[in-house]
Formats: C-alpha cells, structure tokens, sequence
C-alpha cells in the first residue's frame, strides 16, 4: 500500500485535520506514569536481589512467593512491558512509515507481550503454586 | 523517515579553489557549498579568500564581497543585515545561524558555510520555505476570537503582555526547526519548533478566544508529540528563544486539559 502523501497545501490548512490523532496526549501521559511506576519497579527488584543475595532457591521462593511481595511485582512488570511497547513505538514512529511501520510494530507488541506472560505467570507461580 | 546519508546525487564533491586577492596582507578561507540546479551535477564546495582589510567584520560581510569582488554567481538570501529580518540564516561551521550577526572573529581556521540542513535548496545557499512557511500558516498565526469585536482595541494587562516575551520575538529563520533530526526525519508531519513556538504564542495570548479550537488541531503524535527535547533548537536560536520549552508548555496544557 503507498503512503499518502501529505502536500503543502494539506499542511496549511488547519481544516485539513492531517495528523489528527487524537490519542496522543493519552499516550503521553500513560508513558510518563508507567516511567514512575518501573521506579517503583526497580526498586522492588533491588530489595529482592539484595534480600537474597547469597540465599538459596527456597528463600527466593518464599519471597517472591510472599503475595504483598509478588503481586505488585507481577503488575509492575505488566507496566514495564506496556512502557517499553510504547516507547519503542515512538522509536518506530521515527524510522519506519507505512507496511513495514506495521510490521514491526505487530512484532514489537508480540515481543512485550511474551515478556509480560512469561514474567507475569512466573511471578505468579511462585505466589500461587510456590 | 530517518535517513542517515545523503543521496549520492546530492553529496558534495569538491570544487573549485579560487586565486586569493592580489596583494592582500589578511586573509581568511571560505569553503561555500556552491548548487545550480541547472548545471546537472552534485553540489560542490568552492574554496575563496577574503581580504579582510577591505571587508567588514561579519560573515555576511565576507559572503557579500566574495559576490562583489570574486564571483557574482554566488547565491544567498539576504535582507536587513542586523538580525531582524531572518533571510541570512544558514549553516556556519556546522551551526545554524544568521551570517549577519556571526563575527568572522568568532571561529579560527577555514568558515565553513552550507544552507539550512535537510531542506530542498534552490541554488547556493538558498534553501526552499515553502514547506516551512506552510506550517506556521497551519497554526494559524493570528488572533482569533469568538466575542464581539471591541469598538476601540482588544486589551490585554501588562502580566498578560509580559507571556508573550520570548515567544514573539521570532524572526522565523528556520535555524531551529532545520537543526531539529526530529524534523530532519519527519519534517512533512511534525510541526517544527519554530511554528510550535508561534502556536504557543497564540495559546497563552489572552486575548484569543480559540484555545480549545488550537490544542485540537495541535494533538497529534507527529505534528506535536516528535519532539524530543534534542534542545538543538534553544541552541541554534539567533535570538535566543527557547522553543523546546514552549512545545513543552503545550505539552502541560495538553496534559492538564485531559486531566480537567
């Protein structure tokens, strides 16, 4: 499929409504939340690699186990995904256009979205079934 | 769309190297990209010498008696020659600036001298606006209102007027927008520092009626959201504006207009 291309008459008129996407401002600042929420996450992650540093597995179980540990570690693992799905969409937005845009795009959302199943469900294996 | 190269038709060859002035004591190199579309062949870069003796002080003062004295062909726009009006603005040992108020003394060794980055040129040193201005005419870069018009002026307090500095001042020379890679790669879509800057003007002027009606037609991924506070454009301004902060005030009231 061609890309259509966007004149410089198109540009000048306002009533034109070229690059009307009127999602962006949410995107925006769904980017910027999730950016806090993976402090949060990289804080977590510090304590429980410092908490078990020179532990064995039963202890790394029985953390991550620990559901006020391994939940709200579960879900910011599930924001981080989403921030970097957006992020590297930004990063697409600048280097491809069109059917490849798209391409990449679909292969960027599977990638995150196996990186949140299989970190997720881990998390909650151990919460669950230990 | 990203593109790390230059196509091969447009990449600069060098080019001529022409004799220094005769019995000239002060001498300071030029390298000038030189294009004439009507000659079919790449870009070249002449090489010239200025007799500093017979030439003001600036490198719009050395581009000119190059044109006076060496050869008339060389192309470039030009205007008030005090930084008011703009039409200088080029690319001067890899920054975008005005020729006018750039001293020759400011740099040591060969002035490098290129049009504005990334834009179609028509000859020389003159890039093509067209695409430029169509964008700052898409921000509608006048006072809109919905009241009845005033049977004297449209007041505005001294706060209110005081908003405004540091954002009218634009002379739009284009250096901002042409020295962001953001519009380098996407410069059909995204808006450009220069007119977000004017668009930023017109939302905070109290005196316009049409907020709502401009954020609209602002919120977009590319022609707002491609900016990505590279800051090139607060550091190539001649006239020392900040436009990255201006976008990222649109930004906050974009934010806060979701958030209501």
């Amino acid at each position: 499929m061609r890309e259509e291309t966007i004149t410089r008459q198109t540009i000048a008129d306002p009533r034109s409504h070229y690059g009307d996407a009127k999602a962006s401002t949410r995107h925006f600042i769904l980017q910027r939340l999730s950016g806090v929420s993976n402090i949060v996450f990289l804080l977590l992650l510090l304590f429980i690699v410092v908490s078990l540093a020179g532990e064995d597995r039963t202890d790394m179980v029985e953390t991550v186990g620990n559901p006020l540990i391994g939940l709200p570690f579960a879900l910011t693992l599930g924001i981080l995904t989403l921030h970097m799905r957006n992020g590297m969409r930004d990063v697409l937005e600048d280097y491809f256009r069109g059917r490849t845009y798209r391409l990449y795009m679909m292969l960027n959302s599977l990638f995150c979205l196996i990186i949140a199943l299989l970190g997720i469900g881990a998390i909650l294996k151990l919460v669950f079934w230990g | 769309m990203v593109e790390l190269m230059l196509p091969k038709a447009d990449r600069p060859t060098k080019g001529k190297t022409w004799p220094k002035p005769a019995g000239a004591k002060r001498l300071r190199e030029y390298h000038i990209y030189r294009y004439n579309p009507d000659e079919n062949a790449n870009p070249r870069i002449d090489t010239y010498w200025i007799d500093l003796d017979q030439c003001g002080p600036m490198i719009l003062d050395g581009l000119l008696w190059i044109k006076n004295n060496v050869d008339p062909t060389l192309t470039l726009r030009r205007s008030c020659r005090e930084g008011i009006c703009g039409s200088c603005s080029m690319n001067i040992n890899g920054l975008n600036t005005l020729a006018c108020t750039k001293g020759m003394d400011d740099s040591t060794g060969p002035i490098k001298i290129y049009p504005l980055p990334h834009m179609p040129v028509v000859k020389d040193l003159v890039p093509d606006l067209t695409t430029f201005y169509a964008q700052h005419r898409a921000i509608e870069p006048w006072l809109k209102t919905t009241s009845p018009t005033p049977q004297e002026e449209w007041t505005q307090s001294v706060p209110q007027r005081a908003k405004l500095d540091g954002l009218y001042e634009c002379i739009l020379c284009a250096c901002c927008s042409t020295s962001c890679p953001s519009y380098w790669w996407n410069g059909e879509r995204y808006l450009g520092p220069a007119a977000l800057l004017q668009a930023y003007r017109w939302l905070i002027d109290s005196r316009d009626e049409t907020t709502t009606e401009r954020l609209d037609n602002l919120e977009d991924p590319f022609k707002l959201y491609r900016c990505h506070t590279i800051m090139n454009c607060a550091k190539v301004c001649p006239k020392g504006l900040n436009p990255a902060k201006a976008i990222a005030e649109i930004k906050k009231m974009m934010v806060e207009r979701k958030a209501a």
